[in-house]
């Protein structure tokens, strides 16, 4: 089994709300200092769906990571906790990108790779919470894709996926090979061990320039984007607190059920 | 002069990072609360591998130092673990693993090395007794030689985890103080399986950390093969520095990730906390410049406690670890006592409160300037072997 993980490096999102700021002028987020990144937490749950597979059947892992200036120690995590290799398209010119140029780059160094029987992707990114790249994928590779996935299996040449709804989980069959993005509902992704942390230290990783990969630089980076950000801000949030008075615990359900009703919440 | 991680320091960081965020400040409370073991805690940080960090891979661990255990001590406690995250590594890898990794003959290493590495076979040290606290000299347990058994006879007290280790190693005297030609000679290192009916254990009820428990223990005529004698006899005061001063940097690296861990939670609530008008009481200076000299006098602590551990790894003499060590764990002690004494003083009457963990990180702050060795011991030794200044006790 040849699976491929996309990991983003991403702003810590457990980072402390007051930290968080952003650059009005440029619409860009000021990394918060003295917070180092972290593996989008969706990721590390694709990178857990695909050692999954691995720990039954046997495999190889293949990490791929798109940005520029990456932290070693962040994105060799992936490789720390137990997958094979780390590809990084690594270059100032996939910079300022969009879910398109993102999804662009990846699927043509997934073509370079070449084999793969599973692609898996977090269900979104961290940072700008889009969702669109892992399904932006398959469909420039032209493979089928489940999105939020909560539990993977590969049986004869196909995958098994249970896919999350509102109230609950579909379980739909997929031929490889397909491209799956990951949710939390998966569960916890699993630590990164002392062995695989020497491991992963020792690795080198295998790093992709734009032309290694042959994309046109127009596709890719800031040049690439097929969105265009107008504003970016940070919302004023204010709480209001307004006490449900009744005579009775269940009045006071009534006359709260009420209110959500009137607000369209429920 | 290279003040960075490696990489794989950083990873290990982050590692030790992400397990303290799942077994945070609650979790501890808890387990303090009812006095219990944090197993699911000792499970996961003896499954990734860090009961084994600094025990040689050939024994099942990584191979790796102190550095790399103080690294993954303090980030343990500094993200919600607080003392927990640093007691039970010391209890088992540092007086277990260390004291035989340095000492312990090669069948030593064989039977208990694996079962550390993996957290597997819990340890504990019985060095202190009730008339030999700082002054070890003054140990009165002996070992003594009938046949070809060791018979040990005499009582320790303080002695963390015996309720549940499967391993102890035993400072006992092997010859008598009359006998010796140096004070320092005499004491030996022997290593025992646990529990034992000849070996007495009875729980301390005690101020804090109570998810460890300190013991009470009397050794009744336990009868040890010859070969539980970690040699060479009679030098037992020499082999056990290479376990107390790994202790002495596991201490600090508590203190600062524990002082750590109050500085950032008391910081936090006090940009929230207004009291007066609409300004929040981290403006207030009174506030402010305490936490910040702690804060500032603790980096200074542990970078010192990094260079100990340097010196320790690279194999330096006794004494130069020693002075990095003691010095370490003076600036530690102080300054942390006093960061978390100010994250309660930020917290108000909730400082107080069990909810707010401050009053337990209090109690466990508390600690570090009694054991392992107190506050006025180090300084003692700072005076005497440091500045070269006169011995004030014989
Ligand atoms: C919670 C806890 C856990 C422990 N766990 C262990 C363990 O697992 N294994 C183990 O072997 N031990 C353990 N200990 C024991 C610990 O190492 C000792 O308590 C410590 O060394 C101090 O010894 P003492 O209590 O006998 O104090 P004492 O030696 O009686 O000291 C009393 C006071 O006198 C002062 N004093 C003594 N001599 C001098 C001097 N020359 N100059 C100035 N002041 C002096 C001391 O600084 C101290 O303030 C533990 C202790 C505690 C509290
Ligand atoms: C065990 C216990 C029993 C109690 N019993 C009672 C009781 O029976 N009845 C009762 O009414 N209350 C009781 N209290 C409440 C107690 O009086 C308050 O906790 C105390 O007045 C402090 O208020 P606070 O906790 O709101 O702290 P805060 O007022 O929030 O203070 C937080 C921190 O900010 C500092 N600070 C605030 N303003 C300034 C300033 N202008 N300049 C510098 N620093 C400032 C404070 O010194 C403190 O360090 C009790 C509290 C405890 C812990």
């Amino acid at each position: 089994m040849n699976m491929i993980v996309c990991c983003k490096q991403v702003l810590d999102p457990e980072a402390p709300p007051a930290s968080f700021k952003i650059d009005p002028a440029n619409n860009k987020v000021v990394p918060p200092p003295g917070v180092p990144p972290v593996i989008s937490p969706f990721d590390e749950q694709a990178v857990e769906a695909a050692l999954r597979i691995k720990d039954n059947q046997g495999g190889k892992i293949t990490v791929l990571s798109l940005g520029n200036n990456l932290l070693r120690d962040v994105v060799k995590k992936p490789l720390s906790m137990g997958a094979d290799e780390l590809i990084l398209l690594e270059d100032e010119a996939f910079e300022g990108g969009d879910s398109w140029s993102t999804a662009y780059a990846l699927a043509t160094a997934i073509k370079k790779i070449g084999e793969f029987d599973l692609i898996f992707c977090g269900r979104q990114a961290a940072d700008w919470d889009a969702g669109q790249v892992g399904s932006g994928i398959a469909e420039l590779l032209g493979i089928p894709s489940v999105t939020v996935a909560k539990k993977v299996e590969a049986v004869d040449g196909k995958a098994r996926v249970e896919r999350v709804i509102a109230d609950g989980y579909q379980v739909i069959e997929v031929t490889l090979p397909a491209l799956i993005t990951v949710s939390n509902e998966l569960g916890e992704a699993r630590y990164a061990t002392l062995k695989g942390i020497m491991a992963a230290a020792k690795k080198q990783p295998i790093i992709w320039k734009p032309s290694d990969i042959g994309v046109d630089p127009s596709q890719i980076g800031a040049p690439g984007r097929r969105s265009k950000l107008f504003k970016l801000f940070q919302p004023v949030r204010e709480g209001k607190c307004e006490i449900i008075e009744a005579e009775t615990p269940a009045e006071a359900g009534t006359n709260l059920a009420t209110k959500l009703r009137e607000a369209k919440i429920i | 002069m290279d003040f960075n991680l490696t990489e794989e320091q950083k990873m290990i960081a982050s590692s030790a990072k992400e397990i303290a965020e799942a077994f945070g400040p609650e979790y501890w409370r808890q387990k303090e609360e009812k006095g219990e073991f944090g197993d699911e805690f000792w499970k996961a940080i003896g499954d990734a591998g860090f009961v084994g960090i600094a025990i040689p891979e050939e024994y099942g661990g990584s191979g790796r130092g102190t550095t790399e255990l103080l690294t993954a001590m303090e980030e343990l406690a500094a993200n919600g673990c607080g003392m927990a995250g640093v007691w039970y590594l010391i209890l088992t890898e540092v007086f277990g693993g260390l004291s035989i990794v340095r000492h312990g003959a090669e069948e030593h290493k064989r039977k208990y090395l694996p079962g550390i590495a993996k957290g597997e076979l819990e340890f504990c040290m019985a060095l202190t007794e009730p008339d030999a606290g700082s002054n070890t000299l003054n140990t009165k347990t002996t070992a003594k030689k009938q046949g070809n058994e060791w018979v040990i006879e005499g009582n320790k007290t303080f002695i963390s985890g015996a309720d549940r280790a499967k391993g102890m190693m035993i400072v006992a005297r092997t010859t008598p103080k009359e006998k010796v030609t140096k004070k320092t000679l005499g004491l030996s290192l022997f290593l025992t399986d646990l529990p034992h009916e000849l070996v007495e254990v009875k729980p301390i009820p005690k101020h804090g950390i109570n998810y460890s428990h300190s013991c009470q223990v009397s050794f009744n005529g336990l009868r040890l093969p010859e070969n539980a004698l970690m040699p060479p006899q009679d030098l037992g005061w020499y082999s056990v520095l290479d376990t107390l001063n790994p202790e002495r940097m596991s201490f600090t690296a508590a203190a600062v990730g524990i002082a750590r861990l109050a500085i950032n939670k008391a910081v936090d609530y006090s940009k929230q906390r207004k009291v007066f008008g609409d300004v929040p009481i981290g403006s207030y200076q009174g506030l402010q410049f305490p936490l910040a000299e702690a804060y500032a006098t603790l980096e200074a602590a542990r970078l010192l406690n990094f260079k100990a551990a340097s010196l320790f790894d690279n194999g330096a003499d006794a004494a130069s670890v020693g002075a990095a060590v003691n010095m370490s764990s003076v600036a530690a002690v102080e300054n942390a006592t006093k960061a978390v004494y100010w994250a309660m003083q930020v917290f108000g009457g909730y400082g107080y409160a069990k909810e707010y963990d401050i009053e337990r990180w209090w109690r466990e702050i508390n600690l570090i300037r009694l054991a392992p060795l107190t506050h006025q011991m180090a300084l003692n030794y700072i005076g005497e072997h440091v500045l070269g200044m006169p011995r004030a006790y014989y």
